[in-house]
């Protein structure tokens, strides 16, 4: 685990707010976030399973950062997801903890190719996996001359 | 068989949409809203702080927007084929085209083919100006066993 991950201490608030923890323990391949089941996760109040959007969410998150932690990462350089893709093999119970694992297969500088699986942490169900692309050196601030346009455009 | 759509039937599949809705505690998690006008269902979600993915754009978390796509495609299956148990996501496809800023974010989907025991759902996300979506989304679901 590079030292940026081990320095991580702000997670985006959406992660935060879904509850993910990153993994600290664990030692690879990639890095691999844990998700507590949750009752606000749940996609079926009678059914108790983690909603479909929570895993796709936990997946993203994961990508992003196992690029991050590549060696050819510059730290401070910005990225955007430019495409998703996630199976939903199993339905997971709220009463598990899922582990969301990401690699960085392919890194060139412009382009990242990223895949990922979710898994439950205590009886090792494949949940679901992911593949993600991401696009790096996006901006990452608001353009100050077209407030309106800069945001809605920052991939083109 | 799945209920068919009846004319006149608008009214039930709305209410049918908006119970799949409350009983997702996810949806309400995010903040969702529908409503159902003359061109059909649409979702709506204001932004608040705990969507942002990236503080200093500030823009939507790129789950946040996954997950709008998710529920947006499944509450206009709900709605136009007037399913009253839950459809199930199997895969989904998508496509992020602009990053999401911190304002509100509308959602509508389209089914591409419906069939008897799935459907391909096509989902579609903007903020200020539906012409310019912000992600698209292809999703396929299981439909429930009747």
């Amino acid at each position: 685990m590079s030292l940026f991950l081990k320095s991580l201490k702000e997670l985006p608030p959406f992660g935060q707010a879904l509850g993910m923890v990153l993994d600290e323990a664990d030692t690879g391949p990639g890095v691999a976030v844990l998700l507590p089941g949750a009752e606000r996760l749940s996609g079926d109040a009678e059914d108790e399973v983690f909603h479909t959007g929570v895993i796709l969410a936990t997946i993203d998150n994961t990508a992003g950062w196992c690029i991050r932690d590549h060696p050819g990462y510059a730290e401070g350089t910005s990225m955007a997801t430019l495409d998703l893709r996630v199976d939903f093999v199993t339905p997971a119970s709220l009463r598990e903890t899922l582990r969301v694992r990401a690699v960085c297969e392919g890194f060139d500088g412009d382009i990242a190719f990223v895949r990922a699986t979710a898994e439950t942490l205590n009886t090792k169900v494949l949940i679901a996996t992911g593949q993600a692309t991401f696009m790096l050196g996006t901006p990452s601030t608001p353009n100050p001359a077209t407030p309106a346009n800069a945001l809605g455009d920052s991939l083109e | 068989m799945n209920k068919p759509v009846q004319a006149g039937s608008s009214s039930s599949s709305h209410a049918l949409a908006q119970q799949q809705l409350i009983k997702m505690p996810y949806a309400v998690f995010l903040g969702m809203s529908l409503s159902v006008g003359p061109d059909g269902l649409e979702t709506s979600t204001p932004s608040r702080s705990e969507l942002i993915g990236n503080t200093n754009l500030p823009a939507l978390h790129g789950g946040v927007i996954g997950s709008l796509l998710d529920i947006t495609g499944m509450l206009t299956l709900v709605f136009l084929k007037a399913l009253d148990q839950s459809p199930r996501l199997i895969d989904m496809d998508i496509d992020y085209l602009r990053s999401g800023r911190a304002q509100s974010t509308y959602g509508r989907a389209e089914i591409v083919r419906g069939g008897r025991r799935m459907a391909n759902v096509r989902a579609v996300l903007w903020q200020d100006d539906p012409e310019r979506p912000i992600a698209i989304g292809r999703l396929q679901f299981l439909l429930p066993k009747i």
